[in-house]
Parts: structure tokens; C-alpha cells; sequence
């Protein structure tokens, strides 16, 4: 079994675990109907994440998620206005902002040279600059409406005993993994998180595939972010906010090195749901919001120290 | 077998001294050349809108306003310049500013003794992440976001609602509203910096910033090297800290959380490179200042404030681009 196999399973064990202690602290906790509504919330952390494991897996970040996400909120509501015969206008409208926003970002790192750090910090202002003076900071008609019922439905319906979106983020993480393991897209984009210039030497088209998967993370932002408006009905200033510290905690609880090139979308799968069951049972604890934000981190740190240390050389 | 005469002695090609010294300091240059076109820019917008040129009131708050960014920065640029990251900053700043509103009250030494603790707990929060980025050989940029989390928490415990006070005589003291008297301590972390630059420990700073293998094979001690680093940096965060409390005679436990992205922000702006060994602390003052006049040029343009951080992001882009641009073609004179 090898070190890669070995993380991913501990995050499957450390979700589970939290589970069990979760139903041991406040009895009903690890029941279905329970568990399908922690990973429900899971799964806009896992959306988001796969777009974040995509950039980290070459060695980059996005850290435009929160605004790209809440964005994509915004435009869903004020395009669809509420109604479901714009429904899927609007959806194409937003994921293509996602795309556009992420696609820039890509252009910006691959062919300006800008560390990914600034280029996607710089296009989290951008786009909350445009998201708050286009909307004149939440006050327009157009943002009081409602997701239209059709996303609604989409997040809350039931199939077979799970909820949609559940079923959405499943198939997210089987296209993915696909993707990641299967495709040369995926080996691609493995050898250019191990080694880039490796990688241009043999012939892969670096700057194209880099430009892509930035592409991607924008993409997957703006698909949590309509998730998320059909979840709670309406959008907010400032509801993609914890989604980018979640999304680069689950990436790495899930054993993807932050260097780039080794580590699984299954893994960071797990580490979502392990992040959203860790808060869950901390709430169930009545934990206040200081508490939370401890113990969080310190957990964060204690799985660092257990599987996320730098080989000595 | 040729004798050593026949071997031409090697030419080594130096660059006039003047060229070099551009060379290098590339990225202080550019960045002391944007905050002057800035000052310009702002300088003129007010003539034109106010009838007479920025005076006293407007550089007093303007320094006392980027005083806490600008202690953050230097800090972050010596972290960065290890090659390393600190997200944390916005945590200790919240934690040193919460600290200083409920424990500042009294005489000047109990004041001048609250102020040295309080700095000292911002050492041990860097101390906490250097220990784990040196001797845990974790990536820094994961361990200060968990730090971070760890940090705003204290923070918010010690201060859960907005609230306590800074005595007036602190606030005077360090951010005097009538004089930018705060210049003064700019000076010393200006003269502090060089000290620093030329100590052994600076020196190892930007070799395990440049090569951090080559420097360990040199016998450069990279862990305590990297734990100094983010000390200095914790330290100065909270003095950004004490800073902001003392602008805003009382404290905020959340405040503080807008220094970790700003800082990184004025580093970049300040020329210093993310990926370690090059910049200066002097550029990153810099940096924290063309921060700060930006957001005044779009007030005085008459830019909808929902749209500034479009523009501040758009900025940081474009002055990245050409600097790097800018620093290619500078060093490009031999």
C-alpha cells in the first residue's frame, strides 16, 4: 500500500471516527437521515475543493474562491429572477462567469508570470468589486429573488433516500476521479505538479493544461455557489467566505501535498466531509464560535503533523 | 600537458557598479518610483478639488492609517523572504489588538509593560509557526491558515464584542492625530531593517531564501533561521496591532482579519519576491504606503466605494505584470 493510498484512508477513518464520536456525544448523530444532511453541506465544500485539488495538484491555489462563489450566488438570483424558465440560462450565465473568472486567472499565471497567489487574491477584488458595484452592494431589485424552484429542487429533492445535490456530488467525485486517474489530462496534470519543466521537455503543453485547470477551480466555485443559493433560497454578501480556508483544509486533510503532484480528489473528498462532521459535532456540543475556530485549527495542525510532513531528504 | 601559462587567465566580466546596484535593487526602485507617481497623482487631484496642496491633516492620517500595514508588511517580507508565507497575520493582529483593549489602563509603565507582553505573545505566535514550518517541515502556507484559525479564536475569546479602551496618552504616543509624529518609529524599523540586513541572522535569511540547500551545506542552521523569521514577524504583528488599537482608541477582536491578504498585498507591491531571497523591508513600507494612496486617489476620483476593491485588485495586477517587466528589462542592462 503506498504512503498516497495510506492518507486518503486516513481521512476516511478520521470522518468516520468523528462520526462515531459525534453519535457517542449527542445520541442520533451518525443516523441516516443525519449523516445525509452533514454530507450535504459536505458536498459545497467537496465542489469547491475539487476545483482547489485541481490548481494545488500543479502546485498552485485559488484564492478567489469566496467571491467567484459569491458571485455566482448573485448572478444565479438576479438572472433567474426567481423564475424556472430562466433557470438554465441563468445556470450557463454563472457557470460561465466561474469559467471566465477562472480561465483569467490561468491566463494571468501561465503567460504574465504573476505567482498564483497574487493573480487569484488580485481576482477575489476584482470580482467583489464588480459583484458589489454592479448589485450596488446587494440593494438591487433583481438580488431580493429567491432561487428559482427548480435549483431548489435540485439541492432538496430526494432520490432514493438521499438528497440530489448528494447524488451530484457523488457523480462530481466519480468524473473526477476518472479524470485525475484515467485520462491524460489527469497524468498531465500530475507530471506538471511534479515537475513543469519535466513535463514542457516531454512534450505536454504546460501553459494550455494549467490554463485549464484554473479554468476548472472557477467553474467549480460558481457550481457551489448555485448549489448553495438553491440550499439556502437566497444570496448574501460575504456566504463564500469560509468556503476558501474549507476548501484548502479539505484538500490537505485529504493527503494532497501543497507542492503539487501526488494526492487524490478522493481524498479531499473525505477531508470535506471529515471538516463538516468535525464542525457538525462541535456544534452539537454547543461550542462557541471561539471554540470552533481552536479547535479547528489545532486539528488541522495535529493531521499536518500526522501524514503532511515534508520527506527529509 | 599545457603549463598554467598557457591557460588565458579568466575574465571575470563585472557590470559597472551603478548598473548592478539597479540590477538588484530592481523591485525597491519600482516600488519607490509608484508611490511617488501616487503621491503625485494624489497631490494634484487635490489641488484641483481643494484649491491648495495636501497639508498637515492629510499626511498625519495617512500615515497613522497605514502605520499597523505597514509593520505587518515588513513583518511579512521577512517571513517571505525565507520563502515562506504567513497567513496569520490577520490572527495576531486581532489577538494583540483585543489584548491591548482590555489590558491597557493606567500609568505610563504599566503601559509600556502591557505594550512589551503584548509584543512578546506576538513572538510566541511566531515562534508556534516557526517551530512547526522548521522543525515540523510543514508547508507554511497550511500551517498559518490553521494558525490563523487558532489565532482569531483567542482573539474573539479575549474580546468577544467590540469594545474597551485605549488610554489617550497611547494613542498620542504612537498614533498622535495632530502630528505624523508615527514617522519617527518608521525611521527606527527603516534603521532596525539594515541592522537586521546585516546581521548573521539576516544574512542567513536571504541565503535559505535563495538556496535554502546550498545554505544548510554551508552550515547555515535553516530551522532556527526559519523560527527567527516568523518570530520578528509575529512580533511585528502585534506592534501593527498596538498600532491599530491606539488609531482606534479601542479594539475589535475581527479588525485585524483584512491584514493577512493586505500585507501580501503591500509585500508584492513593495518588489519583494514570494519566492524568497530578494526584497527589503524598506520596499515593503513602500508597498504598505501605495496601498493606502490608492484607496485615497479612488476617493478623491470619485470612484463608488462598492467598486474599490475591483480597482485595487486590477492595480495589483497590472503593477505585477510590469514590474516584473520592468525588472526583466533593468537587469537585462549590463
Amino acid at each position: 500500500m503506498t504512503a498516497n493510498t495510506l492518507r486518503v484512508l486516513a481521512a476516511y477513518g478520521a470522518a468516520v471516527l468523528l462520526f462515531v464520536i459525534g453519535n457517542w456525544v449527542h445520541p442520533g448523530f451518525a443516523s441516516f437521515d443525519s449523516v445525509t444532511s452533514i454530507l450535504l453541506i459536505a458536498s459545497f465544500v467537496g465542489l469547491v475543493a475539487a476545483g482547489q485539488c485541481f490548481v494545488i495538484l500543479i502546485g498552485g491555489i485559488d484564492l478567489s474562491v469566496p467571491w467567484v462563489l459569491n458571485a455566482a450566488a448573485i448572478l444565479l438570483v438576479t438572472e433567474s429572477l426567481g423564475e424556472d424558465s430562466r433557470a438554465l440560462y441563468a445556470v450557463a450565465v454563472t457557470l460561465g462567469m466561474g469559467v471566465l473568472a477562472g480561465l483569467v486567472n490561468g491566463i494571468g499565471v501561465v503567460w504574465f508570470g504573476v505567482p498564483a497567489v497574487v493573480m487569484t487574491l488580485a481576482m477575489n477584488g476584482i470580482i467583489e468589486g464588480l459583484a458589489l458595484g454592479l448589485s450596488g452592494g446587494m440593494t438591487c431589485t433583481a438580488c431580493a429573488s429567491y432561487a428559482p424552484p427548480v435549483i431548489a429542487a435540485v439541492v432538496h429533492d430526494v432520490w432514493l433516500g438521499i438528497p440530489a445535490a448528494l447524488w451530484l456530488w457523488l457523480a462530481v467525485i466519480a468524473v473526477v476521479t476518472f479524470v485525475l486517474s484515467l485520462t491524460s489530462f489527469g497524468r498531465t496534470t500530475y507530471a506538471i505538479g511534479n515537475n513543469a519543466r519535466a513535463a514542457y521537455l516531454a512534450g505536454i503543453n504546460v501553459n494550455l493544461t494549467t490554463a485549464a485547470l484554473y479554468a476548472l477551480s472557477g467553474l467549480f466555485s460558481a457550481m457551489a455557489g448555485i448549489l448553495l443559493v438553491g440550499f439556502g433560497g437566497q444570496a448574501s454578501l460575504g456566504m463564500g467566505a469560509p468556503y476558501l480556508f474549507q476548501s484548502i483544509a479539505a484538500v490537505v486533510i485529504g493527503g494532497v501535498s501543497i507542492l503539487g503532484g501526488s494526492g487524490s480528489y478522493l481524498g479531499a473528498a473525505a477531508g470535506a466531509a471529515s471538516l463538516t462532521a468535525l464542525v457538525s459535532v462541535l456544534l452539537a456540543l454547543n461550542m462557541p464560535d471561539y471554540g470552533r475556530s481552536i479547535i479547528y485549527g489545532v486539528v488541522i495542525l495535529a493531521l499536518l503533523l500526522l501524514y503532511g510532513r515534508e520527506q527529509r531528504e | 600537458m599545457p603549463s598554467d601559462a598557457t591557460i588565458p587567465p579568466r575574465v571575470v566580466q563585472r557590470r559597472p557598479r551603478a548598473a548592478h546596484m539597479l540590477g538588484q535593487n530592481a523591485g525597491l526602485i519600482l516600488a519607490a518610483f509608484i508611490l511617488v507617481l501616487c503621491i503625485a497623482g494624489f497631490a494634484a487631484m487635490f489641488q484641483i478639488q481643494q484649491q491648495r496642496l495636501p497639508g498637515n491633516f492629510e499626511v498625519t492620517s495617512t500615515v497613522n492609517n497605514t502605520m499597523p500595514l505597514a509593520l505587518a508588511a515588513i513583518g511579512q517580507s521577512i517571513v517571505v523572504l525565507t520563502r515562506g508565507i504567513d497567513l496569520s497575520v490577520g490572527g495576531v493582529v486581532d489577538l494583540s489588538n483585543a489584548l491591548a483593549a482590555i489590558w491597557l489602563t493606567g500609568g505610563v509603565l504599566h503601559m509600556i509593560g502591557i505594550s512589551f507582553l503584548i509584543v512578546l505573545i506576538g513572538a510566541g505566535a511566531g515562534l508556534i509557526n516557526g517551530l512547526l514550518v522548521g522543525l515540523g517541515r510543514l508547508q507554511p502556507i497550511v500551517v498559518t491558515l490553521a494558525t490563523l484559525s487558532i489565532f482569531q479564536g483567542l482573539a474573539i475569546r479575549v474580546l468577544p464584542q467590540p469594545g474597551g479602551e485605549v488610554p489617550p496618552g497611547y494613542t498620542i504616543f504612537l498614533a498622535n492625530p495632530n502630528q505624523p509624529t508615527a514617522l519617527v518609529f518608521l525611521a527606527v524599523a527603516i534603521v532596525a531593517w539594515m541592522a537586521l540586513r546585516r546581521s548573521r541572522l539576516g544574512v542567513t535569511i536571504f541565503a535559505i531564501g535563495n538556496d535554502e540547500a546550498s545554505a544548510v551545506t554551508l552550515g547555515v542552521n535553516a530551522i532556527r533561521t526559519k523560527v527567527f523569521a516568523y518570530m520578528i514577524g509575529g512580533a511585528l504583528y502585534a506592534v501593527a496591532g498596538l498600532f491599530l488599537a491606539a488609531t482606534a482608541t479601542a479594539g475589535d477582536a475581527t479588525t485585524g482579519d483584512g491584514y493577512t491578504l493586505t500585507s501580501i498585498v503591500a509585500v508584492v507591491l513593495g518588489g519583494v519576491n514570494l519566492f524568497g531571497g530578494r526584497g527589503s523591508a524598506v520596499g515593503a513600507i513602500c508597498g504598505a504606503f501605495i496601498t493606502t494612496m490608492i484607496v485615497n486617489i479612488l476617493f478623491f476620483a470619485h470612484i463608488n466605494p462598492l467598486y474599490q476593491s475591483f480597482y485595487e485588485g486590477l492595480f495589483l495586477v497590472v503593477a505585477v505584470v510590469f514590474g516584473a517587466l520592468i525588472g526583466r528589462l533593468m537587469r537585462g542592462i549590463r
